[in-house]
């Protein structure tokens, strides 16, 4: 038997079968023999990949097994491999393992618990974030008795400096370490980080400490720090610096750890996304319905959807008609009628009638798959903003080393003896780090994060506050964030001598027996306007065109006008030029007849928030570009852009196109917020500079963007484009006074003037000050007067 | 003992480092690799200096490119 023939002979849908459920074998394959042919799939879960380097890599060390062939993709975390049955999936999962992930087998059965501990897991810290928190409450909990022993002479026994020293050199060695090492690291190719500044006065500090206390006079007991405000020239070795290095220390993990823990988790907009798929489909297997979880769906698989439903995954419409609501992810706020043959895209909710759908695409292949992985392509591809604090110390250190390398050689030249001159020098160098440094940063965006949550805007990435690139352009998604994303009744237009009560009555009633989204805007609108509905008797659903029924006994027809049309029903002229007119704008005209004859055209559209108008108002005064971004088509959305007065308009753009529009407006020069709801606006979230999210909208959305409008309105948009420059305003504001005290006391320092006293001071201003200054972000107001 | 140092792009995170490390450590005489991921630097410390084509070939054999030794 040849290799093919082999091939040929395992039923089409045994493959997928053994992929999907992680069976070694499928019983066919195994009686049908020679080892070299028998090839079987798995498909594995693999954990730790961080980019997209990350897939490649795995693909090629799996390919190096002899006869196996990977694709791993990183969106969704799945690697598809064939293998020879010369190999166990054990002998996978140990490659996987050595090149530096996991790897997981697939779960035969849904294991609920385990996810639930997997999802728990993750809401801890991360490695990174925990090592930080460990490091910080070590240091915090050595430098307060250190730095109290130091700066309070009462509590200085005999020998106290030497307590001090033991307490000290585990901050300064263990607690600094990661500052150590990034200075380390910079240095390597010549670069100076804020990093360099924190361990170059730490270093400087405690190396000093030791120096005074074995080779100079601190340490000999009965050792005292004086309350003068200047010292003897030449009495430096009498003095030592360790609540400099551990408050220091001490003082930026603190604000290390705060902002990592703020930081947004990876791959969390991921999960969102992913989620909103259907967790299991009614499948339709030998003329019996079944319900298995969706991820044992294979192509081809014929599947039902009920009204009311999510479509399980892409697929080919095989019977039935509906209306399906594919909002979330196209941003089109009009249902699309589906029949035989139209294809249909997962996680979307079928709105009408039950429908037969052949599957055609799953899993990763889906397009909500492939939406993921849109989203973390931006996210990847985001820049890291290099950090206020590091360019300040990129300028600020070799500064301070020459300036110390001049009090050397200048004490040096004056003749005051190599030893005045080298404490001089490293006094300098002390004083360089400010302790304020590590807390301009954090503490300015704790506050301005909390001050926004009271103003209801959550802010999930805060670094972004400190992009210092001003955003000039703000591009508005339309459905959901200009509009509510809802249909409601828009307006009526009558025939003559026809009572706009009767006919709201009698279209409304027929309407508030169908579930069209259409229809429940009508019924709902009719039913404001007056009241209780009558009931409907001999109820007919035309299916994608309308619905008919008897209502206080009279025969009545709502729908297209493609519907009157089939029962000979011509619309008069002055209704057909509003059904035109309506249809021009991009809204949706729905004729209602009665007796044979048509009598009122119906508008419904998406609503327009009420604020959007005066929102967009308070974005042009803060110097800002509106553009409004839509899939809807261009009528539609000028119409939308001129009623909320926006000039610049980009529609019908494909959900997957958003984030180039994003991109190339960045490309041209302009820094972007974007504001969006739908899934179909994730990515461009991620990509826009500063990204927000409508609260009402999805949580791919959410979690993909960098702030979040709880309340979903968008005057909020404008206070958190307002908070951000504050906050940004802040940190600038901070980082000059953390470095004000201590560039003030150089020349102290400099002039070997420098004593603990002083250290400490400047430390402990420029501290508060910096707290004091963030604090001030809390009076920070809400430009909208109806808003706290 | 030689130092050099390649300029190596599209290294994104620690993933990548790792596996550039891995691949130049599998030439011979190489004793220690050093990847700096955020400035893109390479620093290989080996008994001998390296051909340069072998590292090139190690770096794209990892997924990478190597754009340059540094002097």
């Amino acid at each position: 038997m040849n290799t093919a023939a082999k091939f040929g002979s395992l039923p089409r849908k045994q493959a997928p079968r053994v992929e999907r459920t992680g069976t070694p074998m499928s019983a066919a394959a195994q009686n049908d023999a020679g080892p070299t042919a028998d090839l079987r799939q798995v498909e594995l879960s693999i954990g730790g990949m961080t980019c997209a380097s990350c897939p490649p890599r795995i693909e090629r060390k799996l390919g190096k097994l002899d006869g196996v062939s990977a694709t791993v993709n990183f969106a969704t975390g799945k690697a598809k491999v064939s293998y020879p049955a010369t190999l166990t999936t054990a002998d996978l999962v140990k490659v996987v393992e050595n090149t530096g992930y996991t790897a997981t087998l697939p779960k035969t059965a849904p294991n609920a618990e385990a996810d639930k501990q997997t999802a728990g897991g993750e809401e801890e810290y991360d490695e990174h974030t925990r090592s930080l928190r460990e490091r910080m409450l070590v240091s915090v909990g050595l430098a307060i008795p250190v730095i109290a022993l130091s700066m309070v002479p009462p509590l200085q026994f005999t020998n106290w400096q030497w307590l001090a020293l033991a307490l000290a050199w585990p901050v300064v060695v263990w607690g600094a370490w990661p500052f150590h090492k990034a200075t380390w690291a910079n240095l390597r190719h010549g670069g100076a980080t804020m990093d360099t500044l924190i361990s170059l006065g730490v270093g400087a500090a405690f190396l000093w400490s030791l120096y005074a206390l074995f080779f100079g006079t601190a340490g000999q007991p009965g050792l005292h720090h004086g309350f003068e405000l200047t010292i003897q020239r030449g009495t430096a070795s009498a003095n030592i610096y360790l609540e400099v290095a551990t408050g220091l220390t001490a003082a930026i993990l603190s604000g290390r750890f705060f902002e990592a823990r703020s930081r947004r988790r990876a791959g969390a907009a991921l999960r969102a996304l992913l989620e909103l798929g259907a967790k299991d489909v009614a499948v339709l297997r030998d003329g019996h319905e079944q319900r298995i979880p969706i991820d044992q769906l294979a192509v081809g698989d014929v599947f039902v959807v009920r009204p009311g439903e999510k479509i399980a995954t892409d697929g080919v419409v095989q019977e039935g008609s509906s209306a399906v609501d594919a909002s979330m992810l196209t941003g089109e706020s009009v249902p699309v009628e589906v029949g035989p043959g139209d294809g249909v895209v997962g996680a979307t909710v079928n709105a009408g009638g039950r429908l037969m759908v052949r599957a055609t695409r799953v899993g990763a292949d889906t397009q909500l798959a492939q939406m993921a992985t849109l989203v973390e392509e931006a996210q990847n591809g985001k820049a890291d903003i290099q950090r206020l604090a590091d360019r300040v110390s990129a300028v600020f250190v070799p500064i301070v080393i020459v300036l110390a390398i001049g009090t050397l050689g200048f004490w040096l030249a004056a003749g005051d003896g190599a030893a005045a001159a080298f404490s001089t020098a490293v006094a300098v160098l002390i004083i360089a780090c400010p302790c304020g440094l590590g807390l301009a940063t954090p503490t300015a965006l704790l506050v301005g994060t909390g001050r926004g949550a009271q103003l209801g805007i959550l802010i999930k990435g805060p670094e972004v506050l400190e992009s210092t690139r001003r955003i000039d352009t703000v591009v508005l998604d339309k459905t959901g964030t200009v509009t509510t994303g809802k249909m409601s009744l828009h307006g009526i237009h009558l025939a003559e001598d026809v009572d706009e009560g009767q006919a709201l009555r009698l279209a409304g009633a027929l309407e508030h027996a169908s579930e069209h989204p259409i229809a429940t805007a009508i019924a709902t609108g009719a039913q404001d306007r007056v009241g209780e509905l009558p009931s409907v008797t001999e109820f007919t659903n035309r299916e994608g065109l309308g619905v008919q029924g008897v209502v206080e006994g009279r025969a009545v027809m709502v729908g297209r006008a493609t519907l009157l049309e089939q029962q000979g029903i011509i619309l008069p002229d002055d209704l057909r030029v509003a059904k035109n007119q309506a249809e021009s704008q991009g809204r949706t005209a729905v004729v209602v007849a009665w007796e044979g004859t048509a009598r009122a055209v119906l508008v419904v559209a998406d609503t327009i928030k009420p604020t959007s108008a005066e929102a967009i108002e308070g974005l042009r005064a803060l110097g800002l570009r509106p553009v409004l971004l839509t899939g809807d088509n261009d009528t539609a959305a000028r119409a939308v852009a001129a009623e909320v007065g926006i000039d610049e308009v980009i529609a019908e753009v494909l959900p997957k196109d958003k984030v180039e529009v994003i991109t190339r407006l960045q490309g041209e020069g302009r820094v972007v917020a974007m504001v969006g709801d739908g899934v179909n606006d994730a990515a461009a979230l991620a990509q826009a500079d500063l990204g927000l999210a409508m609260g009402t909208g999805t949580d791919a959305a959410i979690e993909a963007s960098d702030l979040t409008l709880v309340r979903g309105d968008l005057r909020a948009a404008v206070d958190a484009i307002r908070l951000a420059r504050r906050t940004l305003r802040t940190i600038k504001g901070n980082l000059f006074w953390a470095f004000a005290y201590n560039v003030a006391a150089l020349p102290l320092a400099a002039l070997g003037l420098l004593n603990p006293l002083i250290a400490g001071a400047a430390m402990a201003f420029s501290s508060v000050f910096v707290v004091s200054n963030s604090l001030r972000l809390r009076r920070f107001r809400s430009s909208s007067p109806q808003r706290a | 003992m030689a130092q050099s140092t390649y300029t190596v792009t599209g290294m994104t995170c620690g993933h990548c480092a790792d596996a550039v490390t891995e691949e130049i450590t599998t030439i011979a005489g190489v004793r220690q690799v050093d990847v700096d991921v955020a400035a893109g630097n390479v620093l290989v410390t080996s008994d001998n200096s390296l051909p340069i084509e072998d590292v090139r070939a190690a770096v794209t054999e990892a997924g990478f490119e190597l754009v340059e030794e540094k002097a």
